[in-house]
């Protein structure tokens, strides 16, 4: 398990790093790209996701195990459901007014852009409220006790 | 010496789109390669929140990423330049003008609104748009393409309404 947390934060030094070069931590950079002024993060996300997309069919076609573990390179994909489009709508509209999300964010924290501090609050704030609300329906989600069925502990649930 | 300053230039300019992103790529076959975890920066949110609540143990390898993305924050702002140790925002501080609570109240606001919503869409902008897409999540397809489409909408409604300003 050691390993993972090791691995965690060594790429997210390079996440954050890649974040922070190419601006993807300034207002205006992310408020050219939703006016749709600039293509730049559009095509960020485009060839980030065609890489991400080739190398991990690779891995997972040459039978590669995985190097903390030694499980076999896998993941399993979240079902699409109401709260998909539902919470990807109020994101999104959030997303237009702070010009930033949850990556950025801890990135313009680290330089010193503390404005970051004021949106970080509001993120925790807001994964706070739906916590406290999923356990006033007594809804099982990753802070909860009770076991999470099979769906919901998909790698790609809960990111 | 001559490469030297050459790569200096290069590193104190914006990354291009075509190092950056498909750098940002590589870090998600990096995790899922050495990790087996697929990438994702809200879950180090919720796991942070969840581990405040019931501390048990170590925190987890979300908390640990995190972490890292404001090291890897600081490292960008002292090698590449840019925005740093500052309030300002951009042009978002000509929205609020030179009010401080004011600032703090809206991103506030819409940073509850990104918390809120990420976490019951399942993933941000890097958990459903960089990685469920490239795993081939039709969920994260979805989602992008939702906050996408209302990211964009609510945009052109605020600068409609908020004028030049924005």
């Amino acid at each position: 398990m050691g390993g993972v947390r090791w691995a965690g934060l060594a790429f997210g030094i390079a996440f954050g790093f890649i974040l922070g070069w190419a601006r993807l931590t300034d207002y205006d950079v992310i408020h050219n790209m939703l006016l749709l002024r600039e293509a730049d993060v559009f095509l960020i996300m485009g060839s980030g996701i065609a890489v991400a997309a080739i190398g991990s069919r690779l891995l997972r076609a040459l039978h590669l195990r995985d190097l903390a573990g030694g499980a076999p390179v896998s993941w399993s994909v979240a079902l699409l459901s109401r709260d998909t489009l539902i919470g990807s709508m109020i994101f999104g509209t959030g997303w237009a007014i702070a010009c930033t999300c949850p990556g950025p964010v801890a990135a313009q924290l680290g330089r010193g852009q503390w404005s970051a501090v004021f949106t970080a609050s509001g993120i925790m704030l807001g994964v706070a409220l739906r916590a406290w609300m999923l356990e006033r329906r007594k809804i099982p989600h990753l802070g909860s006790a009770a076991p999470l069925p099979a769906e919901a502990q998909g790698p790609c649930a809960g990111l | 010496m001559e490469v030297e300053v050459e790569m200096a230039d290069v590193l104190t300019q914006r990354a291009p789109w075509f190092v950056a992103g498909p750098l940002l790529g590589l870090i998600v076959v990096g995790l899922l390669w050495t990790a087996n975890k697929p990438l994702g920066a809200l879950g180090g949110y919720i796991q942070l929140h969840d581990w405040l609540r019931r501390p048990s143990g170590a925190p987890g390898w979300r908390i640990t990423f995190l972490a890292g993305v404001i090291g890897g924050g600081l490292l960008s702002a002292w090698i590449t330049g840019g925005n740093r140790m500052t309030l300002a925002y951009g042009s978002f501080d000509s929205l609020v003008g030179a009010s401080i609570p004011l600032k703090a109240l809206v991103l506030a606001g819409a940073g509850a609104l990104i918390g809120y919503g990420a976490r019951t869409a399942g993933g941000c902008t890097s958990g459903h748009g960089l990685c469920g897409t490239s795993l081939g999540s039709k969920a994260s397809l979805i989602a992008t393409m939702t906050f996408m489409a209302t990211g964009i909408l609510v945009t052109q409604i605020l600068s409609r309404i908020l004028g030049g300003a924005s």
